[in-house]
């Protein structure tokens, strides 16, 4: 990102304060519950007693990271009007969720479920089935985390001007989130991310009135004025693009769903009320979050016009720029809304580090290696675990590969293969082991090679929802043919609760 | 006390047929290629149509959500409601 003209020792004061509003809430939620460290649902899902107000804010500010503004604004100054598609694929997420989570809910209560890989070992009971599930999910939180581990060091390097150097910066705030992670575990994130996504939301609005200041309050003829220089971006888009745009909405839409940390606040509910109502709520963010940030593209069009596209990728920050040149407040608002950019990206990482050791927790260590010990020593496996991991990923961080969004994609290619198994795998009693395995392998090894030899689409079609559907016939041809040993899984056929009528 | 029936969105078909006109009607491949006017509030007719069909998918999932999903929440307050009571 460019330098900016606010940038120095006024960013570095917000950050500072930033880093230490979350330390005294990692300190507090570790205080607060003095049996956090004594097993693994109280340390990775909060006692399963997650209330609303935690719920809704943790699914928030995982779910929108720094990435939504940083690497979705260029989107939209790039694609122009196409970009209305983030709304749609951010919000279809909810749609997917229902076809699952009630049922997820009642089963992760029953079984006590720390990881999505508890669900698909209790199913199958496959060590293969797991162990390519575990492998695929660690994949994709690591490179999720990689990208905003980038992230963080691009947003704090730019806020200071440089005064806080690109490396300086990740370290620094790896480590206010490993100490409060530490400390508090998932408590600690929901209760950080409370704050993280509050700041993200009225960030988003503020930015927005400084965008629309900028381009002379004359909102109205934004698009006649894109019309009249580049009427591609405001036209309707050719049929490869609607093709695309379909494939983002199956890829995001089952990709995150499906996502560890997405599962694991299902588990975390305190009840089905509390997911309800936070799910439902959930539904509205995307018009008031991806949909304005599209807006504060399409005015970077009018104001900063004629960036190519790397150029582009700079768009938040040449705006922050000229935003803060306005007058004295806005610049306090800009130094504010740059925190708040670092703050939404720890958000979206604390979320998915707790979850990688979660995972090693629970399934690596707790299953395989070493399935005697006490919750206390599986769960020091797992945070030192995130430990390392975070150190592996900062050696990889140095080195920035391609734009942001190019990475977003990357992650949920082989995430996604885990979908079949997870979901079908709770509804059709006939599933089994051998063809979900070979069929979430099939569609690993069919997205990664399409992404590797460089054909991530064809005719539009993401190479992970190709990956997904061959998955999908693989998984569901080769149950029919070679039914489930296990037919009379007494989960499938009678599920897990009491009153639930044999049909509708 | 079992007030409400069990509801559970998989169960029901026409939750996801509505779903699939939704999303169908949230893409823009029913639009001539490259049209942009006229305007409305300042927007090409096509992308206002999508605009208002990616909030009717809001308020979709919004409703469903909150009255198509009744699995154990009864038997949950009804527990929450006893251990108050034994406190």
């Amino acid at each position: 990102m460019t330098e900016l003209k606010f940038a120095g020792l006024d960013g570095v004061i917000i950050l500072i304060a930033y880093a230490v509003i979350m330390l005294a809430i990692g300190w507090f939620a570790g205080r607060s519950d003095k049996t956090v460290n004594n097993s693994l649902s109280n340390y990775y899902l909060a006692g399963r007693n997650l209330g609303f107000v935690a719920l809704f804010f943790t699914l928030y500010a995982t779910q929108y990271s720094g990435n939504t503004i940083v690497g979705y604004a260029p989107s939209a100054y790039r694609t122009g009007l196409t970009w209305l598609q983030s709304i749609s694929f951010m919000t279809i997420i909810i749609g997917i969720y229902l076809l699952f989570a009630p049922r997820m809910y009642v089963l992760g209560k029953k079984h006590n479920f720390i990881t999505p890989s508890d669900w698909l070992s209790h199913r199958f009971k496959s060590k293969r089935v797991t162990i390519l599930a575990i492998f695929l999910m660690l994949w994709g939180l690591g490179n999720y985390l990689l990208e905003q581990l980038v992230a963080i060091g691009h947003a704090v390097t730019s806020l200071t001007g440089g005064t806080i150097p690109y490396q300086v910066a990740v370290v620094g705030f790896i480590l206010v989130m490993l100490a409060y992670e530490w400390m508090g575990g998932m408590r600690a994130v929901a209760f950080t991310d409370v704050m993280q996504g509050l700041v993200l939301m009225v960030g988003i609005v503020i930015f927005l009135i400084g965008a629309i200041y900028l381009a002379g309050g004359k909102i109205g003829t934004i698009t006649q004025s894109i019309a009249d220089v580049d009427p591609g971006l405001v036209g309707v888009p050719d049929l490869t693009t609607s093709i695309n745009w379909f494939s983002m909405l199956l890829l995001v839409g089952f990709g995150a769903a499906i996502y560890p940390h997405a599962v694991q606040r299902i588990f975390a509910s305190k009840s089905e009320r509390t997911l309800k109502k936070s799910f439902a709520r959930m539904a509205w963010m995307p018009p008031i979050t991806t949909g304005l940030v599209l807006f504060i593209g399409l005015i970077g069009i009018v104001v900063i016009p004629g960036l190519d596209t790397a150029g582009s990728e700079q768009l938040v920050g040449l705006l922050a720029n000229e935003i803060a040149g306005i007058n004295g407040f806005f610049y306090w608002i800009m130094i504010i809304f740059f925190g708040a950019i670092v703050a939404a990206i720890i958000s979206t990482a604390d979320s998915v580090l707790l979850s990688f050791s979660s995972i090693v927790s629970n399934d690596l260590y707790g299953k395989y290696i070493n399935p005697d010990a006490p919750e206390k020593k599986k769960l020091m496996a797992g945070k030192i675990a995130g430990v390392v991991v975070i150190a592996l990923l900062l050696w990889i961080a140095w080195n920035p590969p391609g734009t942001l969004y190019e990475i977003f994609v990357l992650k949920f290619e082989l995430l996604v293969q885990v979908f079949p198994a997870f979901v079908l795998g709770i509804y059709w009693k006939k599933m089994s082991a051998k063809p979900v395995f070979w069929g979430m392998l099939l569609g690993a090894i069919v997205a990664g090679l399409m992404t590797w030899t460089g054909h991530k689409t064809v005719m539009g079609i993401h190479g992970g929802v190709i990956g997904l559907a061959l998955n999908f016939l693989v998984a569901v041809v080769g149950s029919i043919l070679v039914p489930s040993a296990e037919e009379d899984d007494e989960e499938v056929a009678a599920p897990a609760l009491t009153r639930m009528p044999t049909q509708n | 006390m079992n007030s409400k029936p069990i509801k559970e969105p998989i169960r029901k078909k026409w939750i996801w047929i509505g779903l699939v006109l939704i999303v169908l009607a949230n893409v823009p491949w029913y639009f001539p290629e490259g049209d942009i006017y006229p305007l409305v509030f300042g927007l090409p007719y096509w992308a206002l149509i999508i605009l208002v069909a990616s909030l009717v998918l809001s308020g979709y999932l919004y409703w469903v959500t909150l009255t198509q999903w009744n699995l154990v929440e009864d038997e949950e307050e009804q527990e929450q409601r006893e251990g108050g009571a034994a406190e």
